[in-house]
């Protein structure tokens, strides 16, 4: 049954479209006229073919680039910025300075406005505005209405250029971030991030550190202007526009703006300093009194070297067969479907854009079955790295891969961001031209090669945060022990006090 | 989207999945990241034909059978966003089979007589030999039920209770399993989308709603009337009670694994009392563990009748041919009785209801008020009034997280539903502020909204704003089909095309007339949330607790670190030393060096036996 042969279903297809053509496919309920299995369907050619980037591309003056893709059916206007600023250029004494600077651009006011006027502005103008600074890239957005696209521009180039970073705000957006850190250990996913952060990347890169109560409160005033002076120019900007604009008008009033924007900003430092740390493979455990361990098992994977590289689609295949594209991947179908252990099962990897990628196999199950979860995952790893995948699933992973493409191109704004993203990672657009038929090329044998490449089960790192006791006791059904698992070798991760992170133990 | 929409779309999505839909590298996407994430970014798709405002222009139609189809045509997508709603919830069930709804949604992926299996007959056979067996599990736990009335055991469904005879049934029963996997093709359904580029198989159920949601390529949509309208045809609940398992997981992963969850469901529960509202989505555990495939096929006869149900279509189509599609698929399927209606009515609450609960949680109140139910003429005016309350320039904002500084965040929301309402205020404390001074702030914003008229620039604001998301709500047709299900599933999806106007409508005199209608002390419940003493400590040994307390955080520190020593040669070095120091501890402390050498050589043999482990597995 899994394997149909193919001269029988060619005669099926060609008896079922006779069948309709005679019929004249009109209405009614005449049961012959559906097919009696989904595999007999025809369908006809899809029309659809990537938009090409170059078009709708412009260079501003001042060095600036701007992705315009203009669509009228709604009176919207959406723009994006993408600049290189971000945590990686912060001092390590003031962890936290970026992600601060980021919200007191948006909510401290700018030079004219204070900011109780400049929320006013916003809301009445029903524009919405944010902005947020991340590890090496800073992104902020504007949607408005079209017909008062000039007054909002005005706004958001005031508040990314002239913010006023009123103090009374920072004091409450510092207050705030406190309240936020003093919940770090009230959630198993905020401590399974934190942990496994450190356990792969170590805790001194930039990407590792987290603020401390300590560390808020050595941001001052004068910082986020040093900072925002220092770092925010229009220099190396990415726009990515859509709707209701007109190409030629908006790009001139972006530079425009640009030119009036008074930067002392530098070029930043690149590439970003890289993570230095080995990580050490084991079981790691948090514990924590709640019924279901939140578990992840994974290891280093390289930074990427080239996005033409062969390997870079033939992971997201073996992923995408093991465990990243749900009930038909092995994880969660083994784990979760067949074994009822987990709602939540699956695997994801990729390679690095500045420093290492990661694999990582991701879910939740009960501590009891943690163990045997993990046991379970791991047949799966194994499995794929030294058989070859069935022809089903090869083909099943390549049609979803190439066949979803279209769903990342539906929109103008979509559009406009892809390729802006594009531009900030070096990612050529070439890279979506021929996507399509890059992954038809892919073979069992390419899954296979990249699997047992990449994946190397003696690296493999499991952080488990749950009722420690209960997760290590394993399987009460006698399924699986502990010693199963990565050698069985635990070590207990200390508690951390949310506000300072220094180890504790009450 | 307006800020309201949002809310819905993250209630619904929270309201339980049949599973985590994912793609590429973002594994755990769920669906309410998903909808959230389509919503943000903001595709322009829509022509809307007529002058004067936002609108869908679906194309109705309803089958000889009943069930009714609404289309909206996107020629510019490569895709269809497509679903369909089944008019039952959570609502719709009754004490002994909570849950019901959202199991059964989970069932649906399950496959037919036709997907799923290489042997119907066998299949089926199997699944009654199963049933049989789980209906004498179901008749002892019967037993076991009395017996913890009587306190002779504790939890009637806890592994170590398991009669002989229950684990020889359960041998049975998993050879039965066994038996079907050889003739099952696993997860087919699932598998014949993928292959086929259909990205976003999932489904969810709400108290009044269970929805099916996919998108498809646009060439291939008959994929998606032959797939849908088969497993409404000829379902076959296989996997039943491994289903049931990945349900409970479901249960730990949303309420019992989360710092408020459990909290939060005895809050709602709380707040209904006569209404079926009152009871989680998921279930209560004690229903799901009992709840039996019988009921499911129950369940299916009442309420996934055709004239029950709506599909939903938004893409790139024609819509004649659609028509024909659904006439050809779903034209097959057989008008079942009327189902029955939710009778039940909520009582008037009488007197203002307190919770006080302790949790591994920030400081945080929540009061929640009875409102009227979807498309009511208030509702739309407690839609204003909760915009008036939120955002940075929103009442709540300005007053507690400005002005007095006592709240991180505060926020409000009107949640409608089909039988009847809700509005609810939330905040967390912040710094030396507690719950009570959060409870006196919002009473002083209730007292002003209830004696002064709104100013009419802050009204204007607000209407401005629904009138921009309006647009907004219509650029992604993921999200556009999405809201139509909701709508529908709520009682009438073209709400969508008069709630801007309806808004515009609202005055200042009907802001101050519905704040003294409805928020009243004695028709809420208000719960106050504290952070549980201690949350993150391992629970104190006995041993320790009459030591003074520096001594006792040194002891602590040190029983952590032996028992995160990797090294066995070591730890017996520590022991040594122990034994040796062991005489000249003074007698207080004598408990002290117990437990730590207790700990050493807990760890002793833990490593030992690992060792032992990995040598025998080598």
């Amino acid at each position: 049954m899994m394997l149909r042969s193919d001269s029988r279903q060619t005669l099926r297809v060609v008896l079922v479209s006779l069948v309709t053509l005679l019929l004249g496919g009109g209405v009614g309920v005449a049961e012959e006229e559906v097919p009696k299995h989904p595999s007999e369907l025809v369908y006809g050619d899809l029309d659809f073919s990537i938009p090409r980037a170059e078009p709708l591309r412009h260079e501003l003056d001042g060095g600036a680039v701007a992705y315009v893709v203009e669509d009228r059916a709604l009176p919207l206007a959406s723009i994006s910025v993408f600049l290189r600023a971000g945590a990686f250029q912060e001092p390590a004494d003031k962890v936290g300075l970026a992600a601060i600077t980021g919200r007191l651009l948006r909510t401290g006011g700018t030079v004219s406005l204070t900011p109780e006027d400049f929320d006013d502005a916003i809301d009445f103008l029903a524009a919405r505005v944010s902005v947020s600074m991340g590890e090496t890239e800073t992104r902020a957005n504007l949607s408005c209405l079209s017909d008062v696209i000039d007054e909002c521009l005005d706004h958001f180039f005031e508040m990314l250029s002239e913010p006023r970073f009123d103090a009374d705000k920072l004091e409450i957006e510092k207050n705030n971030i406190l309240e936020s850190l003093k919940q770090r250990n009230d959630d198993a996913q905020s401590m399974a991030s934190r942990e496994w952060q450190w356990l792969l990347y170590g805790q001194d890169h930039f990407s590792s550190r987290l603020a401390t109560s300590a560390s808020l409160d050595a941001i001052t005033r004068d910082d986020l202007m040093a900072f925002h002076r220092r770092h925010v120019g229009p220099r190396g900007a990415v726009f990515a526009v859509s709707g209701d604009v007109e190409t030629d008008t908006i790009v001139a009033e972006l530079e425009r703006r640009l030119a009036d924007w008074d930067s002392e900003a530098v070029a930043p430092a690149w590439p970003p300093e890289k993570p230095d740390h080995e990580p050490v493979p084991g079981i790691y455990l948090v514990d924590k009194d709640i019924p279901q361990g939140r578990v992840r098992i994974g290891h280093l994977l390289p930074q990427r070297e080239s996005w033409e590289a062969k390997d870079e689609l033939a992971l997201d295949l073996m992923n995408s067969i093991l465990g990243g594209s749900g009930f038909t991947s092995r994880i969660t179908s083994r784990v979760r479907s067949d074994e009822g252990l987990a709602y939540s099962a699956g695997s994801f990897g990729y390679f690095g854009d500045h420093w290492d990628g990661e694999f990582d196999v991701v879910y939740q199950s009960k501590s009891e079955t943690v163990i045997y979860a993990a046991k379970i995952a791991l047949e799966e790893v194994d499995r794929i790295r030294s058989e070859l995948v069935s022809t089903q699933e090869l083909e099943t992973a390549k049609a979803f891969l190439a066949d979803t493409l279209p769903a990342q191109f539906e929109s103008s704004s979509q559009v406009a961001s892809l390729f802006a993203r594009d531009e900030m990672l070096g990612r050529p657009h070439d890279y979506w031209y021929d996507y399509q038929e890059r992954v038809s090329a892919l073979t069992k044998e390419d899954v296979r090669r990249v699997a047992e490449k990449y994946l190397d089960p003696d690296k493999l790192v499991m952080l488990v945060v749950g009722d420690r006791d209960a997760v290590v006791a394993g399987d009460p059904d006698g399924r699986a022990t502990l010693d199963e698992v990565l050698g069985g070798r635990t070590t207990d991760l200390p508690a951390r006090d949310p506000l300072t992170l220094e180890v504790i133990s009450k | 989207m307006s800020s309201r929409s949002a809310r819905r779309v993250r209630r619904a999505a929270e309201s339980s999945c049949a599973f985590t839909s994912s793609s590429g590298r973002i594994v755990a996407l769920t669906l309410a990241t998903l909808l959230l994430l389509l919503a943000g970014a903001g595709s322009l798709v829509a022509s809307d034909g007529d002058s004067g405002g936002p609108g869908v222009q679906a194309e109705t139609f309803t089958l000889d059978n009943g069930m009714k189809f609404l289309l909206v045509e996107r020629p510019e997508m490569a895709t269809v966003a497509a679903a369909w709603v089944a008019h039952v919830g959570s609502a719709n069930e009754r004490p002994g089979i909570t849950g019901m709804a959202h199991l059964f949604e989970h069932m649906m992926f399950k496959g037919t007589r036709t997907i799923g299996t290489d042997d119907a007959e066998r299949d089926l056979q199997i699944i009654d030999e199963q049933e049989a067996i789980q209906d004498q599990i179901r008749s002892i736990y019967r037993d076991l039920r009395a017996k913890a009335r009587r306190g002779e055991i504790e939890d009637p469904y806890a592994a170590e209770n398991r009669t002989p005879e229950m684990l020889e049934l359960a041998k049975e029963f998993d050879a039965l399993v066994e038996e079907q996997r050889d003739i099952m093709i696993k997860d087919q359904l699932d598998q014949i989308y993928t292959e086929n580029g259909a990205a976003a198989l999932n489904a969810f159920t709400t108290n009044d709603m269970t929805v099916y949601i996919n998108m498809v390529p646009a060439n291939k949509i008959e994929l998606w009337f032959w797939l849908e309208s088969d497993r409404l045809m000829n379902p076959v609940f296989r996997e039943f009670y491994t289903e049931r398992d990945v349900v409970h997981e479901e249960r730990r992963m949303r309420t019992e694994a989360t710092p408020t969850g459990e909290f939060d469901e005895q809050f709602d529960a709380m707040f209904w009392q006569s209404h079926p509202y009152s009871w989680p989505t998921i279930g209560w555990p004690s229903d799901l563990q009992v709840i039996s495939k019988s009921q499911a096929d129950e369940f299916y006869d009442l309420y996934y009748a055709p004239n029950n149900l709506t599909g939903i279509l938004v893409g790139n189509f024609d819509s004649t041919e659609m028509k024909d599609l659904a006439t050809r698929y779903f034209g097959r399927l057989e008008r079942g009785d009327d189902p029955p209606d939710v009778v039940t009515l909520e009582m008037e609450q009488l007197a203002e209801k307190r919770m006080r609960a302790e949790c591994d949680c920030q400081p945080q109140i929540q009061i929640r008020y009875h409102t009227p139910a979807f498309a009511h003429r208030d509702e739309y005016v407690l839609d204003v009034i909760a915009d008036l309350l939120n955002g940075r320039t929103g009442r709540l904002h300005r007053a507690m997280v400005e002005g007095e500084e006592i709240a991180s965040q505060a926020s409000a929301f009107n949640n409608a539903d089909k039988y009847a309402g809700s509005f609810t205020f939330t905040a967390e404390a912040k710094g030396e502020a507690t719950p009570a001074d959060l409870e006196r702030v919002w009473g002083e914003v209730v007292d002003r909204l209830k004696n002064e008229l709104v100013d009419e620039r802050e009204l204007q604001k607000v209407k401005n704003l629904f009138k921009a998301d309006a647009y907004r709500r219509l650029e992604s047709p993921f999200f556009m089909m999405f809201q139509l299900a909701l709508y529908e599933g709520l009682g009438d999806w073209n709400y969508l095309n008069t709630l801007a106007d309806r808004i515009d409508a609202v005055t200042a005199e009907d802001v101050q007339r519905v704040m003294n209608t409805y928020f009243e002390p004695s028709n809420r419940l208000v719960g106050h949330y504290f952070r549980k003493a201690g949350t993150e400590a391992r629970p104190m040994p006995p041993e320790l607790e009459a030591l003074p307390p520096e001594v006792r955080t040194q002891v602590t520190q040190q029983l952590e670190q032996v028992r995160a020593i990797e090294d066995a040669a070591m730890l017996r070095q520590v022991l040594g030393q122990l034994e040796a120091a062991g005489g000249q501890v003074p007698e207080e402390m004598r408990p002290a060096m117990e437990l730590l050498r207790k700990a050493a050589s807990e760890r002793l043999e833990e490593l030992e036996s690992n060792a032992a482990g990995e040598e025998e597995g080598s």
